[in-house]
């Protein structure tokens, strides 16, 4: 693969962002439409006790992907209610077309008190464009920790083929320290899943994609058709000491799969890395696929997880 | 169908156990039998000393009762039944409550792992394990839940009954519907009881609907529905309470309820078949919860827990009249 940087296209310091957001435009993820592209992304807010809260939004784009056309006014979904398990944030949003429905799979941030979060999955539908959603049934997750996945289950990414829906997503398998003084840092990889209804996930356990590096952590799965095979884009990085450390940071990874089953890692033929300065320059991650007029683009976040806000690579080879 | 329950007292308290571990402090909450050739064994959920912070985890333990004489303690479990769970899952700060229920050999256990949070104070989701050695210890299946939340049942699944009936297993809960603040704004929870079914314990298809009117209203929180077969028909004994000030105040708290079922899916809500109330004075004047049934020669028998949900231990009571 290869890929043409076109550079950061939204930086959420130059916009008003809604509902008190004011930093961060992390995990952008496209869904197209006939004239222009709507870009999801997560923006934050400090709460009274200084964490941050995640609310997704929207920005859309004319089809050169060169003009901004307009801002969402509103989250296009509210945190959870009270205990619920996305009452302190929604991060990644993650929307796909389901024939004429557009359908949303939230990753629900819920804090606890040993650790600092756990996540489950939300399932949630427009049918205003996609400008608002609403949860599914009483609001609770559709897909939760299990007896194989233990904690942490986020970052879905769904695609509808033939019918059925295919889930990629992660899951926590432990949490660690490096040492006895250090923090407790979350460990989690890339899995999938299967259903009928895009509700009820049949789960295999297993993780799908090989490691590459010591500790590693696998985020951010998104996947498209092109040319015959599967090609998946996520994010990879170290377990420890990875928001300050550039060499530990997340990079993006690759992988191939003619099935949706069974995939080969390659990251070598990612073909794209980090720039030698500006703001992609220390980190890379939370990619997104989408094609729009023939042309596949990337969507990403650069340095410290999208604070910086996003860019875009067009492919150029495949 | 006229049933009267003849209370014959309190049975176990593990305060009254001079020789104990110190992870059974106190409380002996939501017992469940199995009945074994001259004893039967109840396990239940009971406390260490609370933490710094005044905060109590929960383990899983049992005590052997003489089958000639209920009364008679002849064993107590000398290590919990189930470990806490590591860093950041499911059941790292309780075991509770669980209920234990034969599999051939083997005993089966579901139970509640208690998880911290930072807006409510918990969350409960239920795990599975296996016992080899009749209940001395018992092996999770792994190391998450395998009865978490979902679309309709959002936080706190727990309260669980797990009861086998023609190869089929039957789970009944309680799934949280509604956290409401108290006068002080502390969240409380309001759950509803539920059902779930499974043929390999893991893979739970759910009834999703509530099984049981509320007949307190919205705030009516339902718990404990434990089945008992009998005469063609399933029987159940829950508890309820109301939404808030249900600790201290007894009009508020815990009370027992019944309901029958012919297909275990559509239950008929009818309290006045139990008569079993809250004594004028001691361990049960507070409150009456947790019921369990057991039969032991022709005899029904109920267990239930008194004040604090527990904290006062379980008593006895012996059902006169025919469960039909």
């Amino acid at each position: 693969m290869k890929w043409q940087k076109l550079g950061k296209i939204f930086d959420p310091s130059t916009v008003t962002l809604a509902d008190g957001c004011t930093e961060f435009a992390k995990s952008p993820q496209a869904l197209v439409f006939d004239d222009f592209v709507r870009i999801y992304f997560c923006a934050q807010k400090k709460t009274a006790n200084s964490k941050y809260l995640s609310c997704p939004m929207y920005v859309d784009f004319d089809k050169s992907m060169t003009h901004m056309l307009a801002l969402s006014e509103h989250s296009v979904i509210q945190p959870g209610e009270l205990g619920h398990f996305d009452e302190h944030g929604i991060f990644p949003f993650s929307v796909t077309r389901d024939d004429d429905s557009i359908i949303a799979y939230t990753s629900g941030w819920s804090r606890r008190t040993s650790v600092s979060v756990d996540m489950s999955i939300g399932f949630a539908k427009s049918t205003d464009q996609g400008v608002s959603f609403k949860r599914f049934g009483a609001g609770g997750p559709v897909m939760a920790a299990n007896q194989h996945e233990p904690m942490m289950v986020a970052d879905a990414f769904v695609l509808k083929i033939n019918g059925s829906y295919h889930m990629w997503y992660i899951f926590g398998s432990h949490w660690q320290k490096k040492s006895a003084d250090g923090a407790a840092e979350r460990f989690y990889k890339i899995a999938y899943a299967h259903s009928m209804d895009g509700i009820h996930w049949q789960r295999t356990g297993k993780t799908i994609i090989d490691e590459k590096i010591p500790d590693e952590c696998q985020a951010l799965p998104t996947v498209i058709y092109a040319a015959g095979k599967y090609h998946m884009y996520f994010c990879y990085r170290s377990a420890y000491d990875f928001r300050q450390n550039s060499k530990n940071a997340y990079r993006l990874g690759y992988a191939w799969s003619d099935d949706l089953i069974s995939w080969t890692r390659d990251d070598g033929e990612a073909g794209i890395e980090l720039s030698d300065s500006g703001w992609d320059s220390e980190m890379m991650c939370y990619p997104n696929l989408f094609e729009t007029d023939g042309q596949i683009y990337l969507l990403y976040n650069g340095n410290e997880f999208g604070r910086y806000g996003f860019g875009l690579a067009r492919l150029t080879e495949l | 169908m006229q049933l009267t329950w003849e209370k014959l007292g309190l049975v176990f308290d593990p305060e009254q156990i001079s020789e104990r571990p110190d992870w059974m402090v106190n409380f002996a909450q939501a017992p469940n039998v199995v009945i074994f050739d001259t004893f039967i064994r109840v396990f239940f959920c009971c406390r260490p000393k609370p933490d710094e912070n005044k905060q109590f985890v929960s383990y899983c333990a049992f005590v052997d009762l003489d089958k000639k004489d209920l009364f008679k303690v002849l064993n107590i479990s000398q290590k919990p039944l189930l470990s806490l769970g590591e860093l950041g899952t499911f059941d790292e700060f309780g075991t509770y409550p669980v209920s234990v229920t034969e599999d051939g050999e083997d005993l089966i256990a579901i139970y509640g792992g208690w998880q911290r949070c930072e807006s409510v104070p918990f969350n409960i989701s239920l795990g599975l394990a296996r016992s080899h050695d009749q209940g001395v210890s018992f092996t999770k299946y792994g190391p998450g839940p395998v009865l978490s939340h979902s679309p309709n049942e959002p936080f706190i699944v727990t309260s669980p009954k797990l009861r086998k009936y023609n190869d089929t297993w039957y789970l009944a809960y309680t799934a949280g519907r509604k956290w409401i603040l108290d006068e002080e704004g502390r969240p409380e929870i309001i759950y509803k009881m539920r059902m779930a079914s499974s043929t390999d314990l893991v893979n739970w298809t759910r009834l999703d609907r509530d099984i049981i009117e509320s007949k307190l209203g919205e705030h009516e929180a339902q718990a404990c529905p434990d089945i008992f077969y009998a005469a063609g028909k399933y029987h159940m004994f829950f508890c309820y309470r109301q939404g808030l000030d249900f600790r201290s105040n007894k009009h508020n708290s815990y009370r027992i309820g019944y309901a029958s079922s012919d297909d275990l899916q559509q239950w008929h809500r009818d309290d006045s078949k139990v008569d079993l109330d809250v004594s004028e004075t001691g361990w049960d004047a507070e409150m009456v919860a947790y019921p369990t049934l057991f039969e032991l020669d022709g005899t029904v028998y109920m267990l239930y827990a008194g004040n604090g949900n527990g904290k006062t231990g379980f008593g006895l009571a012996k059902l006169h009249g025919t469960l039909s």
